[in-house]
């Protein structure tokens, strides 16, 4: 933990559990914040921090004052009514929100300790590293095989045509490689080994949404960002889907959003909920927030007694 | 508040168990009057009532299960139904035990042990276990630690009401030579005592429940 994430975190404590509304450093008062659990003591190194975090969609404040570590090689699981902000906070964490023209971010956001929100940061280096997944399958009107080495060739970790020639390599070996590896990383390959060079539209949905996952995996992603990844899939693919995560979360740190309850609590090794008005109110291990949360309002969301 | 049926099978469960608590006290304290005052006739009567007490068991028990596969309660929902589950198995055993005390009357000559106090011990489980499901009834954690408390003190009573058989057998004038009068004074000494254990085990059940019930309450696995 970092000296300026310690000091946020003694402030949490003071806060936590009074019964007055609290003013911060900049006088600004913090409402319910009786019920905030966001203090979270994790085992290991975050991989991610954001700190201090706040979104606006021109005039919609999206995402409140949000801090949170993410523990690397683990998932983390988002959750959350509509509009709680937690696609919104997810988005940070690539900077996929800077694609949004009326999107303003303040605060900060860390991978491994270095701000990604600073200027002259390589945002296609950044979204290398923090790869994403989303709702939808959408794989590339391409080859399976293409699917998988389009971002390696882009990216320049495959050497591709006349150089590969001149350096004398085989081209086609060091792909071969590529594809098979993130395929079978995907859970894909058995599959699809017979047909790389089928168009990839024609994969049933599932083998599209991990066909989406073998690509984000073949540039060599540290964390990846999973938008609702099994929403639009039936539950065998949904299966398929989370025991993968599971598996990657092995090597990979992984940030999952999810409407579905029930996938959080089988798949995430921590949990944070955001409840509407994009705030952060409880974020701790997944076993104590579906057993015994904290918070009356997380209580009362999980168990379906909100609103 | 939305998920209205469910939160009505929640209440219907916590009634249901209720009900079950009642139906396995009043066993109780049918199987400790009769031990108390020789009936036969109503010792034969919590033997032959064991049937009913089981069936509620396996339908909460079911009750349980399906809640879990189909509504996959989450917080203080799923504490609730998990300790339910669990203590339907306890008051089902409290029902055993109620047959055990009913099954020694039948067979023990409760005159010969006059002096050792057996509805004191039998007072205080049965308190013990009324309070245990009124903590149930109505998320009373203090109440839980309490029950913990008392246990110890009916253990005391328990051990002492063991010691005072033993000294009385070793007291007694026996005639070696009857065989038969041996024999049963030897039958009625193990019954005795077996009757003690059991009824230390009715606290220990009101303690398991007022454990789980704690667990619901607070989250709290300390009596566990």
């Amino acid at each position: 933990m970092s000296d300026s994430q310690r000091t946020r975190s003694q402030t949490e404590t003071r806060t936590t559990g009074s019964d007055q509304p609290l003013e911060t450093t900049s006088g600004e008062t913090v409402e319910e914040t009786k019920d905030e659990w966001v203090e979270y003591d994790f085992q290991g190194q975050a991989k991610m921090v954001a700190e201090d975090l706040d979104v606006y969609y021109g005039d919609d404040h999206a995402l409140k004052n949000v801090s949170m570590e993410i523990p690397e090689k683990s998932v983390t699981a988002l959750i959350g009514p509509s509009g709680c902000g937690k696609s919104t906070y997810l988005r940070c964490l690539n900077r996929m929100n800077d694609r949004i023209n009326a999107a303003r971010v303040d605060g900060s956001v860390q991978l491994d300790g270095k701000e990604i929100y600073q200027d002259g940061i390589n945002l296609v280096e950044l979204r290398k590293r923090v790869g994403m997944v989303f709702q939808s399958p959408n794989p590339f009107p391409k080859s399976i095989r293409d699917n998988i080495s389009y971002g390696p060739r882009k990216h320049g970790d495959i050497d591709t045509g006349l150089l590969a020639r001149l350096l004398g390599r085989d081209e086609s070996a060091e792909e071969r490689e590529l594809v098979e590896r993130s395929l079978k990383q995907a859970a894909l390959w058995d599959e699809v080994h017979d047909r790389l060079d089928d168009n990839a539209l024609g994969l049933s949905g599932g083998q599209q949404q991990r066909l989406c996952i073998a690509r984000c995996l073949s540039v060599d992603p540290e964390v990846i960002l999973m938008d609702e990844p099994a929403s639009a899939l039936d539950p065998i693919a949904t299966a398929k889907i989370e025991d993968l995560i599971s598996d990657l979360a092995k090597e990979y740190t992984v940030v999952i959003v999810t409407h579905n309850m029930q996938q959080a609590a089988r798949i995430s090794d921590q949990t944070a909920v955001f409840l509407t008005g994009g705030k952060l109110v409880e974020y701790g291990d997944t076993d104590q927030i579906f057993e015994d949360p904290r918070s009356q309002r997380v209580e009362d969301y999980i168990s379906g007694k909100f609103g | 508040m939305t998920r209205e049926e469910f939160q009505q099978s929640l209440a219907d469960l916590r009634a249901d168990v209720l009900a079950m608590s009642d139906l396995v006290a009043e066993r109780l304290d049918r199987a400790l009057t009769a031990l108390e005052t020789i009936d036969e006739a109503a010792a034969r009567g919590v033997v032959g009532a064991d049937d009913a007490v089981d069936r509620r068991y396996l339908d909460l028990e079911s009750t349980c299960i399906q809640l879990f596969a189909r509504q996959q309660p989450v917080a203080g929902d799923l504490r609730f139904v998990a300790s339910s589950f669990k203590i339907v198995t306890d008051l089902e055993r409290v029902g055993d035990l109620a047959v055990n005390l009913a099954q020694y009357t039948l067979a023990a000559d409760r005159k010969r042990f006059e002096k050792v106090d057996l509805s004191s011990i039998g007072d205080l489980a049965c308190d013990m276990l009324d309070d245990a499901m009124a903590a149930y009834r109505t998320d009373d954690a203090a109440l839980c630690r309490d029950i913990a408390a008392r246990d110890d003190e009916l253990d005391a009573l328990c051990q002492r009401a063991s010691e005072r058989v033993v000294r009385e057998l070793i007291e007694r004038e026996v005639d070696e030579g009857d065989s038969w009068a041996v024999e049963e004074l030897m039958d009625d000494v193990s019954r005795l005592l077996l009757v003690v254990r059991d009824l230390e085990r009715v606290g220990d059940h009101a303690v398991n429940i007022a454990a789980r019930t704690l667990y619901m309450v607070e989250s709290d696995p300390e009596l566990v």
